[in-house]
């Protein structure tokens, strides 16, 4: 798991998002244009006005105590329904989960991530498989047995029953999770044995944009050692192919009162027992995960050595060599791979060779920026991090932070779930609504981005569908041209067609990605604003008012009779 | 009952035409039907089964989309939502929620109104002891007979005091004493002022409560008027009496001789609308296609 995720850029998506709602507007527009100018001839314009006048004062008259109505009668259907079962499988798993999920108590670290993402995987499994399920029949039921007729004869608006049903399945759902939630922590927290007590937490990291040099200290990429998955990057020992990273927009005081807030702590831990105290915390706390490579066997008990050089980006003659330290790869714990920098650093100069000392605020990052470069010592070997791998750690937070941070992702893709139901489940029936339904969480959840990006932007070579068939068929390497010509231009439009559905498809399957907030509580961290609580949410609120729409005309168009 | 005021129910030229998914004609269930309901009165939809009754008020109700033609609630049109405000209605066949209770459905729909908690809950209390389900006022509809599930509804169509009651088969399922009650409470709606359309297949009620009827056949209209007019004979007379002893019936067939008046019939009274929907099937089914008028149904070869 990569915890790169790039920041959220919202002005971006809110100009796709815009782009995209004009698009839907448009085509629900003309579709119903096209549709009663075809029922209604010349008069059809007249039609889709009146219609459309309607539509306007249903929006602006719903009245909150008949969605509450209707509301409450979801969560007594649901409840009367038997659906809180749910309950009781979940007991049973957490029940016996205990005897297969214990045991590896020699990984205290491994041990936490493997209870923390069982319970969330099991919660949201079980979640947003039974509550989607749900609001994909509840209308289709309500409607096939007519119950909702009666409801409709009453003075009660179609985007009523649409938002009373939403609310109702969302607050089903959002107690189930809210209970589920709360035990899974607890049992979290009396699963996890005293030693790796202190692995539940909430780390949260400041990330900075990382470079390389090569062997003779040119600006350059990292070597590949060899894996087929290049996430990390690696650099030669003895060398001076190092890694180069970039922070900014650090703020001395913040640092100044995480320091203060973790020396109290560490104060407290070394009174009560020195022996199991944390490492002493320094003003800036830099923690690595690099992965060693090593191209000769060497001295096998001996870990590699590295070295942190902090420099002043603003200045590139201040340069303060941290003390070299050895590369705790596989350590239990994650603060035995902290570096803790004090405030004033006594260093040796690497040019005059002689001792001095530097402030980290006024000498080395004056204006908040902060480089740091990073050395392999060992001759022949190799060091391999990637962007996550060196990180700031500011001030820990609660482990129930990043863990209700969590939960509260899997009730945001519930509620997207939920919404997406009860919108199928006005158009079509039970089963198809479910189809619809979970195949649009399952290509959401396919990271497939990139590579449709790409190929939505032509750069992947051999062309779309129907070329790539084409050259199939006819053996032809990607790389050869297809002979220009009527053909070639055919098969262009073909594609062009594909490509274009791939395209409405890229920017209306929702991004369910962007939902997984899992690993970063099951690997100790908080799970960031910016990269993914914040995206999830614009997700979310993005498809309320499409959706409404679509629940709304298809509730007002259909005639509850034809079944 | 021929007030000037404007009618509670106005149907022009109503059409609808059933079609399948792909657009194709199944049936055509109504065929260019145009009537008027007149505020207070009581207004009986017959005919036989699949005729076009329950579409009819369905469309009425919005539920169903009329092919052609307009209708007019209330004044409003058919998909305005405010009108339902003042309706109440029982459907064919009562679609409720069947895992709710009897207090429980009535406070449901009573929230879909303008309503206040207490005149809801004093609204439920009173309809639940009108409908006499007041034993089984806190268990699931699902446990309900067929009667009970009738009682709840009618109670369900009442609950916003409606102006206009559509009833669709209101004594469908119900005992001897709640066909009475029905049609208590029916008369006792009118006296209220309000309007009732209603469909059903027991003439004799209908008959008994009914100021106007339509007669619909295939989807026409085939007959439509007041129950008295309807039915009064121009060339007869008829005196009803407490029975006659086998003396008195001669003493007034007596009377009737001297007067050189023919006693067509003596024994007990028939309901006479029976006889007149009977006829008017028979002509319908005879000469299709034709607004039956009342020459035809008495020369015609009626059935009795
Ligand atoms: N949902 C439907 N789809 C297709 N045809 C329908 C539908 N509902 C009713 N019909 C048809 O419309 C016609 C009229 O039906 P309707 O239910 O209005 O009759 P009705 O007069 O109420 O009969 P009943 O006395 O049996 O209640 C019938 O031929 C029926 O088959
Ligand atoms: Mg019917």
């Amino acid at each position: 798991m990569s915890f790169d995720a790039p920041n959220f850029d919202f002005l971006m998506s809110l100009g796709i998002f815009a782009l995209v709602m004009l698009g839907f507007f448009v085509l629900v527009i003309g579709l119903s244009m096209l549709g009663s100018f075809m029922t209604y001839g010349t008069g059809g314009f007249g039609v889709v006005m009146q219609n459309f006048q309607r539509a306007l004062i249903d929006f602006f008259s719903i009245s909150p105590k008949r969605i509450g109505a209707i509301a409450d009668l979801t969560i007594k259907e649901s409840i009367r329904k038997k659906t809180l079962l749910v309950f009781v499988i979940f007991a049973i798993l957490f029940m016996f989960a205990g005897w297969f999920i214990g045991g590896t108590t020699d990984r205290p670290d491994l041990q936490v991530r493997v209870l923390v993402s069982f319970v969330l995987k099991t919660i949201s499994w079980l979640v947003l498989i039974v509550i989607p399920l749900l609001a994909c029949w509840g209308l289709p039921t309500d409607i096939k047995i007519r119950s909702l007729h009666t409801v409709i004869t009453k003075p009660v608006r179609r985007n009523e029953v649409y938002l009373g049903r939403l609310l109702g399945y969302s607050a089903v759902g959002t107690g189930v999770l809210a209970i589920m939630g709360l035990v899974g922590y607890i049992w979290i927290v009396r699963q996890t044995p005293t030693a790796a007590q202190k692995e539940l937490i909430s780390r949260v990291p400041v990330y900075g944009l990382m470079n390389f040099t090569d062997r003779f200290g040119r600006e350059g990429t990292g070597i590949n050692v060899g894996y087929e998955w290049d996430f990390r990057s690696y650099i030669e020992g003895g060398t001076k192919s190092k890694t180069i990273y970039l922070f900014d927009g650090l703020s001395s005081d913040s640092l100044k009162s995480n320091y203060s807030a973790r020396k109290a702590k560490y104060d407290k831990a070394l009174q009560a027992n020195a022996e199991s105290a944390p490492p002493e915390p320094g003003v800036l706390n830099l923690e690595y995960n690099f992965e060693a490579f090593r191209a000769y066997k060497g001295t096998l008990d001996k870990r590699l050595s590295a070295r942190l050089i902090l420099v002043n980006p603003d200045d590139e003659k201040v340069r303060v060599p941290l003390p070299v330290f050895e590369v705790k790869e596989f350590s239990r714990f994650n603060e035995e791979k902290l570096i803790a920098v004090p405030e004033e650093i006594t260093y040796r100069d690497e040019e005059s060779q002689q001792l001095k000392t530097a402030n980290l605020f006024t000498d080395i990052m004056p204006k908040g920026n902060l480089k740091v470069e990073v050395e392999c010592l060992d001759p022949g070997q190799y060091l391999g991090m990637a962007r996550p791998d060196l990180f700031i750690r500011m001030p820990d937070k609660y482990f129930a932070t990043s863990y209700f941070k969590s939960i509260f992702g899997i009730w945001l893709q519930l509620t997207l779930m939920i919404m997406l139901a009860v919108t199928a489940s006005c158009f079509v029936k039970g089963p198809v609504a479910t189809l619809l339904t979970f195949s649009l969480v399952l290509v959401g959840m396919t990271p497939l981005s990139t590579m449709m990006f790409q190929m939505l932007q032509g750069q992947i070579e051999g062309g779309g569908p129907a070329e790539a068939i084409y050259r199939m068929w006819a053996h032809m390497n990607p790389s050869v041209e297809i002979q220009a010509g009527a053909f070639s231009y055919f098969l262009k439009i073909i594609d062009g067609i594909a490509l274009g559905f791939l395209a409405v498809a890229f920017f209306i399957v929702p991004g369910f990605v962007n939902f997984r907030m899992v690993e970063y509580t099951a690997n100790g961290f908080d799970v960031p604003w910016m990269s993914s609580l914040l995206p999830a949410i614009a997700i979310t609120l993005g498809y309320v008012i499409p959706c409404l729409v679509i629940g709304y005309c298809s509730l007002t168009l259909r005639e509850m009779e034809a079944k | 009952m021929s007030q000037s005021t404007e009618p509670v129910i106005q149907i022009r030229n109503l059409s609808k035409i059933y079609r399948d998914f792909w657009g194709r004609k199944k049936v055509e269930a109504v065929k260019s039907l145009s009537l008027d309901v007149k505020p207070g009165e009581i207004f009986g939809l017959l005919g036989p089964n699949g005729s076009g009754k329950t579409t009819t008020m369905k469309m009425l109700l919005g539920l169903l989309f009329p092919s052609s033609g307009d209708i007019k609630v209330l004044g409003k049109p058919a998909h305005d939502v405010e009108k339902n405000e003042r309706i109440g209605y029982l459907p064919e066949e009562s679609y409720l929620y069947r895992f709710l209770n009897a207090e429980e459905t009535l406070d449901f729909y009573g929230r879909l109104f303008k309503m206040s908690p207490q005149q809801r809950r004093q609204r439920r209390d009173e309809l639940i002891e009108m409908v006499g389900i007041k034993h089984a006022r806190k268990r699931q509809l699902k446990e309900y007979s067929k009667g009970m599930t009738r009682r709840i509804g009618l109670a369900q169509a009442l609950i916003n005091d409606p102006e206009l009651v559509l009833l669709d088969e209101p004594t469908s399922g119900l005992d001897p004493l709640g066909t009475r009650d029905m049609k208590d409470l029916i008369s006792r709606v009118r006296e209220q002022g309000k309007t009732v359309v209603m469909c059903s297949h027991l003439l004799a009620d209908v008959q008994d409560v009914c100021d106007r009827i339509a007669i619909l056949y295939n989807g026409e209209l085939k007959v439509l008027g007041d129950v008295s007019e309807l039915l009064k004979e121009q060339e007869e007379t008829e005196l009803l009496t407490s029975k006659l002893s086998p003396e008195a019936l001669k003493d007034v067939q007596a009377v009737l001789d001297k007067h050189k008046v023919k006693l067509h019939k003596a024994g007990q009274p028939s309901s006479s609308l029976e006889e007149l929907f009977l006829r008017t099937v028979q002509t319908s089914k005879e000469r299709p296609g034709r607004r039956i008028v009342q020459e035809d149904l008495k020369s015609g070869t009626g059935v009795s």
